[in-house]
């Protein structure tokens, strides 16, 4: 089980990771207004695309 | 008396109201606190002559973070909680791994230094999750010996002392670790308090406040138009609203016409237009062209700030369901310690080896009480849920008493009719000796000089003008119209001014020369939804009276067609006896009134409601507050408030149930720690989820389809 020593710490990287990417994604406000950008293209607001 | 909205960011649970209560209780001056730990809020009603800052330095010395309203909207205070919640479930995925492999070896054998590594693995993934993730409780918890008890206590205690043993075992190589149970604990821990906070956070986006009109509106000026703050608004100032934009303070429209979308205060998502002369009220959108206003109300005095400061006294005081939740969660804490204390000492005589296990295992299941969670969660989306249809409770137990409701006293005009008199018949009482198509349009136009409601009924119904042309057109206050046609005088009005022989009312005469010549008879028609609503309530088991000023027929008539009782002719006073009398014969009676003469009957109504319109005095002597003036909204609130009751007694009773069994079985020893950190944030998630069944039904999605139909329907058109 040798590999268990390669392979533990890699998954401690990873986590790392994976742990860093959550903590910017929350802080640039990613998980905010998870339902409003869903009807972003039915607004006809000027000011966009549409003038 | 001053009401002063005192917000504590740092107030989680009973203990810390009861000692903001203790801390506030010795000044003088003041009234009463109502305490809202959902909104983390304090309303403190006092004398003018206390010092709001007196009593926020009162809060602070108890050792809480106090300062005078303005609430916070939690953005921050989510996306930490939400930080914290997502790098535990990031561990507690890699740890309960590891704690499988360490199962498994433990049956089955497994090299020592396997062993090691895996434990060691497991406390690099455990450490973040103690020292980040579970911050929160250790703070609370330390804040807590110097305050008294509070659930943070028996948590950071669970968790530091099965971390620490854990630890210690770990480096001494021999004995049990429980890594798997802290971080599932932790992480569970934190789903149920983000799940909490995200049941507020909902209410808080239904409900409104001052804070969500704009900061400036365009007043208009001389040399054109200025933004400027709200505040310097005084009333009768002239102000511009664009398209898009919300209106920013009650007024009148001077200029142009109003299309309205009037959902953040009634809950009514169908636009409505509004007429020059018509009022608007501030928090509405503007969907339509942009229009002028001339403001009738400050900023404090607009509608929505005094719906908002009725709505906030009811948040704040706790219903009576939930201070006995309350009083039973403040002794729980201490009975959870004692026992764990019990528990510990209890095994150290029969096998000392498992004190500590059956010991941690008693705390972890306890925690947080799905008990002290059960009503508030259930309270907080049946608020969010009525808020959302339009209903505002002023006061907490209206909640409750109105699911015991089995009579409502309802007005005719304006609640079960719409209050709009149309034209019902033509009856030509001579020959008026000219072409009565003529006439007809002339007493429209001499109408559309009247302002009150049953000459609307003439001029909406006789619109064209016919090229007719009509002089000296005269308006006699409270009598009628006169002008002069064709060399002969015209009257339209009430009976006597157009000497008519006096009958029933809601009838207009048309003069020629002082010779009545026709009657217009006009009525009120019954509201679209008037039939549904009356049968849905009766289908909640209510009878429903129509009490109403109108002839005995008309209302017969009425009362026949809708297949309930009535009392016609009614002085507006009987309404208290009509009330009395279904009270002595065990009815619990809702009254329904907009009237200052209906303060009486809605004070001694076991519920009272009373819509938008009435005056200040009205709304704030009632318990509930239609903001549309559908009758379809009280079939809704008799809906909701019932089964707000009966998933309170799900969740106290599951609570109660869970407790009591499995708090004796985790003594007992025959519970392993990780099954109670499952089994205590199960309980929870299920008492809140429980709760939040009240803000989603399938008529709602149905409604809410419609509602986003009709809202997208007008842009979609615009894109074509």
């Amino acid at each position: 089980m040798g590999i268990l020593l390669l392979l533990i710490p890699i998954s401690l990287l990873l986590i790392g990771v994976a742990g860093v990417a959550f903590l910017w994604a929350v802080d640039h406000g990613q998980f905010e207004e998870l339902d409003r950008h869903g009807f972003d293209v039915l607004d006809d607001s000027p000011g966009e695309e549409n003038e | 008396m001053t009401l002063s909205t005192i917000s504590v960011q740092d107030m989680h649970c009973g203990n810390c109201v009861g000692k903001i209560e203790r801390a506030l209780a010795g000044i003088d001056g003041i009234n009463g606190t109502y305490f809202n730990p959902a909104r983390r809020l304090v309303l403190v009603e006092h004398s003018g002559d206390t010092d709001p800052a007196g009593l926020l330095r009162r809060i602070e010395d108890a050792g809480f973070h106090a300062s005078l309203s303005r609430i916070e909207t939690g953005g921050t205070a989510q996306r930490d909680l939400l930080k914290r919640l997502g790098i535990a479930g990031l561990a507690m995925m890699q740890v309960m791994m590891f704690a499988i492999a360490l199962y498994g070896g433990a049956f089955d054998g497994m090299a020592e230094t396997d062993r090691l590594l895996l434990q060691f693995a497991s406390l690099a993934f455990c450490l973040p999750v103690v020292a980040y993730s579970a911050a929160p409780f250790f703070r609370g918890a330390l804040k807590a010996l110097r305050q008294g008890l509070n659930m943070d206590v028996p948590i950071a205690l669970a968790i530091s002392s099965a971390f620490l043993v854990s630890l210690a075992n770990t480096i001494s190589g021999s004995g049990e670790v429980y890594y798997d149970s802290v971080v599932m604990f932790t992480f569970l821990l934190l789903t149920a308090r983000f799940v909490d906070d995200r049941l507020k956070a909902r209410f808080e986006d239904a409900n409104w406040s001052l804070a969500d009109l704009p900061e400036r509106a365009l007043v208009v000026g001389s040399d054109g138009m200025a933004p400027v703050g709200l505040a310097a608004i005084d009333p009768g100032t002239a102000v511009w609203v664009e398209q898009g934009n919300q209106v920013p303070l009650d007024g009148t429209i001077t200029q142009g016409e109003a299309t309205l979308d009037e959902s953040t205060l009634t809950g009514e998502s169908v636009w409505v237009h509004r007429q020059r002369g018509e009022s608007v009220f501030a928090g509405t959108m503007n969907r339509g062209p942009g229009f002028e206003i001339v403001t009738t109300a400050g900023l404090d005095a607009t509608r929505i700030a005094s719906i908002a400061e009725l709505a906030s006294r009811a948040q704040a005081e706790k219903p009576a369901v939930a201070r006995l939740a309350d009083r039973i969660a403040r002794r729980f804490v201490p009975g959870v310690l004692l026992l764990a204390a019990v528990t510990w000492l209890g095994w150290q005589l029969v096998d000392p080896s498992q004190a500590f296990v059956a010991a941690l295992t008693v705390l972890v299941v306890s925690c947080p009480c799905a008990l002290s969670l059960a009503t508030p969660a259930a309270i907080t989306a049946a608020m969010t849920r009525l808020r959302q249809q339009g209903i505002v409770l002023t006061r907490s137990d209206a909640l409750e008493q109105m699911a015991d409701i089995d009579a409502a006293i309802v007005d005719k005009t304006g609640t079960l009719t719409v209050h709009e008199p149309v034209l019902d018949n033509v009856t030509w009482l001579t020959d008026p000796g000219m072409p009565m198509e003529d006439l007809l349009a002339a007493t429209g136009m001499l109408e559309r000089h009247a302002n009150h409601p049953l000459a609307r009924a003439l001029s909406q119904a006789y619109p064209d003008s016919r090229g007719i042309r009509l002089e000296q057109v005269r308006v006699i206050a409270g009598a009628g119209v006169e002008g002069w046609y064709d060399g002969r005088r015209i009257r339209v009005g009430q009976a006597e001014f157009c000497r008519a022989p006096a009958s029933q009312e809601h009838a207009v005469f048309l003069a020629l020369d002082d010779r009545p010549v026709a009657r217009f008879t006009v009525t009120d028609p019954l509201r679209s939804d008037a039939a549904a609503a009356v049968d849905g309530l009766k289908h909640c088991g209510i009878a429903v009276t129509m009490v109403s000023g109108d002839a005995h027929d008309r209302c017969a008539a009425l009362a026949a067609q809708l297949d309930i009782g009535f009392a016609a002719r009614q002085a507006p006073e009987t309404k208290l006896k009509i009330t009395r009398a279904l009270q002595a014969e065990g009815h619990r009676v809702l009254v329904l009134g907009d009237g200052i003469n209906d303060v009486p009957a809605l004070a001694a109504a076991d519920v009272s409601a009373t819509v938008l319109e009435s005056s200040h005095l009205v709304r704030s002597k009632a318990d509930v507050l239609l903001l549309s003036r559908r009758l379809g909204a009280l079939v809704e609130l008799v809906g909701i408030s019932r089964r707000t009751r009966r998933i309170v007694r799900q969740n106290l009773a599951w609570a109660l149930a869970y407790n009591l069994t499995a708090m004796p079985l985790a003594a007992l020893g025959f519970m392993a720690p990780w099954v109670a950190a499952l089994g205590m944030a199960g309980s929870s998630i299920l008492v809140m989820s429980n709760a939040a069944r009240l803000l989603s039904s399938s008529e709602t999605a149905h409604e809410q389809a419609a509602a986003q139909a009709s809202k997208l329907t007008p842009e979609a058109l615009q894109g074509v």
